[in-house]
């Protein structure tokens, strides 16, 4: 796992490489030089790519590029992008994609163009590939290959309500410990709010529950072996399906991100443990804004390592123009476009943004927006981009891992039993070719 | 002119026509045939993690076999087919029965009984997400303002499959009693006269009369029914996508997860192909059933 730990301090070469380099091509840049070509962006239409679609009409200004939109939702997008790739179609020729769950297989199926290259030769003056987050570089990068530019930066996140805290005698917690005495005290103080609730839907599960394992200290494998039935990992197990078993909402294994936002938003729960993306859902233009408070998840017994991830723009390997199409990703991940979306909301995948004076005012607006980006910065410097198994077949592995927490909800299975079914088949893909 | 030049024009304008129309049947053929063809070869490749092929023979084939999850499809499948056929059935035949006598307004009462199977069925999905959602729903509202206790719906293993064949019943039992209400409308008015005159109770000429001539009409809904069913797939992947669990994995949702997002394209054409069988083999057998209950 320490390998795929996320670190901003850890400096990169292969940026700072591209930066020195950028700046000996940089004169020569010229935004029109495909004008009148046309690219085509397979996008998940999640908030992230609604708020660059915005503008859209600004790409095709400043390049006479004519940007086509391919856009659905996310397992559609998957679904479309799998039969164009297998094809070897060179209908898309930029791709949304999320690194930390089908980075390692598109790039062992060759789906990826390499933008290392290109990030050295076509870069303009004011791209400042360095300052894009180092972290997320990291982990688009595969066998040495960068596979994609970091569109945002996001996590789980942990959502409480200051009044309820407040009216139960509660102090925020810093534990995990405190986070199930919260949720105990809450349950007898206000029977009217559901204390906890977070992901139980089996496919969404490994997103928050991957932070839950790591803050105890646990990982998903050891020896070349899935690791769940580790005293560390049945721990986390335990705690993340107890929490939602005892103080979660009924019907919790479907809950997903919706289900999570609409409870938290309508005021019947007290503490919600979902993505930063959330934010606004949750909070904008309703009482939430006034009456939440927000953290990285409590710490655990190795502290706090929080899920870090982020979308990534790439450039298909089956693409007949990966230059014009790496002048719309490059465009998109430039900090002028991140500063605009970060205005709407998506957190900035560059520190640079994060400190732009018009970001900061928006922030400072309002103290929940305060702790929302204090929040991001602990996930920004401390995070791990390991949401279920590190294996080509990952996808496929936060099943398994949805399927023990379920089982444990449910008490369809004792611990025991949970989580030696999905060692053997977690085992399984692990052995993989 | 004589025969043998008619006959020659004749067999001219039959060869004309035939050239005309081969577009459209070579198209149309072309069409059918071609992912049918392509499924099958792909049900012999095996594709890695990472989308690379290879020849495989019969190996998803032998795979299915001993895949659990294959076998829990199959019956998800079934259970779902059965419940809902039985459902769809008799209350469409009773809902048939209600619109043929409607006498006030039978225009407004058909078109809003009809309405639920107008509507798509991802926005009915969505729909019955939000009622039976058992924290924020009406249903357990209601249950409970009845005093009755509250359900988990769709997030309890015992009750998702009962539940998911509610929904698609209030969805599709309209369209059942449509066809049977099309079939009552057919049936001739001599043989209830003299049933009349022979004082036969309504629930008797129901029983005898109604019921034995509606037959070949209600199998053929049936099969209609049948294909859809077996093929269950979006109400399920919009209200639970195959859970809690695995409890609602039909074959249909489990070969497209495979597929599409663990890019086995191969084991699910085989999947998929089993699947056609599965369903080839269930309307064949309902029509021979209609063969069988057919009037004289």
């Amino acid at each position: 796992m320490k390998a795929r730990m996320l670190a901003t301090h850890v400096a990169l070469p292969v940026l700072a490489i591209a930066a020195v380099s950028a700046q000996a091509h940089a004169a020569d840049f010229d935004w029109m030089k495909f004008k009148g070509k046309t690219v085509t962006f397979l996008a998940n239409n999640n908030p992230v790519s609604q708020a660059l679609l915005t503008f859209k009409a600004d790409f095709e200004k400043l390049t006479g590029m004519t940007l086509k939109v391919d856009g659905y939702q996310e397992q559609q997008m998957r679904q479309r992008l799998v039969t164009v790739m297998n094809a070897n179609s060179d209908e898309v020729d930029v791709f949304m994609t999320l690194p930390s769950r089908e980075g390692e297989q598109f790039a062992a199926a060759g789906w990826y163009a390499d933008l290392t290259a290109m990030a050295k030769s076509e870069v303009a003056k004011d791209y400042e590939p360095a300052g894009l987050s180092q972290a997320l570089l990291k982990a688009a990068t595969f066998g040495g290959k960068l596979t994609s530019m970091p569109m945002n930066l996001e996590g789980p996140i942990f959502y409480y309500r200051t009044d309820i805290f407040k009216k139960c005698g509660l102090e925020a917690p810093k534990t995990i410990k405190d986070v199930e005495a919260a949720a105990e005290k809450i349950k007898a103080c206000d029977s009217a709010v559901t204390p906890f609730v977070s992901r139980g839907l089996k496919p969404a599960v490994a997103y928050t529950f991957s932070n839950m394992l790591h803050n105890i200290g646990g990982s998903y494998i050891a020896n070349g072996k899935s690791n769940l039935c580790s005293a560390k990992a049945k721990e986390a197990l335990d705690t993340y399906s107890r929490l939602l078993r005892d103080f979660g909402p009924p019907g919790v294994v479907n809950y997903s991100f919706q289900q999570i936002s609409a409870l938290y938003r309508s005021g019947r729960a007290a503490m919600a443990f979902e993505s930063s993306n959330e934010l606004r859902t949750v909070t904008e233009g309703g009482a939430r804004l006034k009456d939440t408070g927000l953290l990285p998840f409590p710490a655990g017994e190795a502290g706090q390592v929080p899920t870090t991830i982020g979308w990534g723009m790439a450039v298909s390997s089956h693409s007949k123009q990966p230059d014009a199409a790496w002048y719309f990703v490059q465009w998109a991940t430039s900090p002028e476009v991140q500063k605009k979306m970060a205005l709407q909301g998506i957190a900035p995948p560059r520190p640079s943004v994060a400190k732009d004076p018009e970001y900061r005012k928006w922030i400072d607006e309002e103290p929940v927006r305060k702790e929302w980006q204090a929040a991001l910065d602990v996930l920004a410097t401390k995070g791990s981009s390991e949401v279920g198994y590190p294996i080509v077949a990952n996808p496929e592995s936060r099943e398994f891992i949805g399927q023990a927490v379920q089982d444990l909800i449910l008490k369809q299975k004792p611990i025991d039993q949970a989580c030696a079914d999905a060692d053997k088949a977690l085992d399984a893909l692990i052995a993989q070719k | 002119m004589s025969d043998a030049a008619a006959t020659l024009t004749q067999d001219r304008q039959k060869l004309e026509m035939s050239a005309l129309s081969a577009p459209a049947v070579i198209f149309t053929v072309a069409m059918i045939a071609f992912p049918v063809v392509y499924t099958i070869w792909l049900g012999f490749q095996t594709f890695s993690s990472t989308g690379k092929q290879s020849f495989a023979g019969l190996a998803n084939y032998s795979k299915l076999i001993s895949d659990y999850e294959f076998w829990h499809g199959l019956w998800v499948t079934v259970a779902l087919f059965v419940l809902s056929l039985v459902l769809q059935l008799v209350f469409g035949v009773w809902l048939a029965l209600v619109l043929f006598h409607a006498k006030r307004l039978p225009g407004i009462v058909r078109s809003l009984f009809i309405s639920p199977f107008m509507m798509p069925p991802v926005v009915a999905g969505m729909m019955w997400l939000v009622i039976l959602d058992p924290s924020l729903g009406a249903a357990n509202y209601i249950l409970q303002s009845f005093g009755l206790p509250p359900s988990d719906w769709l997030a309890s293993p015992t009750w998702v499959i009962p539940t998911v064949a509610l929904i698609d019943s209030w969805q599709w039992t309209p369209y059942v009693a449509l066809i049977v209400l099309g079939g009552l409308q057919s049936l001739p008015p001599s043989v209830y006269e003299a049933a009349q005159i022979d004082g036969a109770s309504p629930f008797k000429t129901f029983q005898r009369i109604t019921l034995p001539l509606l037959l070949p009409t209600i199998v053929t809904a049936a099969i209609l029914r049948s294909v859809d069913l077996l093929r269950f797939f979006d109400i399920i992947y919009i209200t639970t996508q195959g859970g809690p669990g695995n409890a609602s994995n039909t074959l249909n949702i489990y070969g497209f997860r495979v597929g599409f997002e663990f890019f086995n394209i191969g084991y699910a054409s085989a999947l998929m192909l089993t699947l056609t069988a599965i369903v080839f083999g269930a309307v064949l057998a309902f029509n021979r059933l209609r063969g069988a209950v057919a009037w004289s």
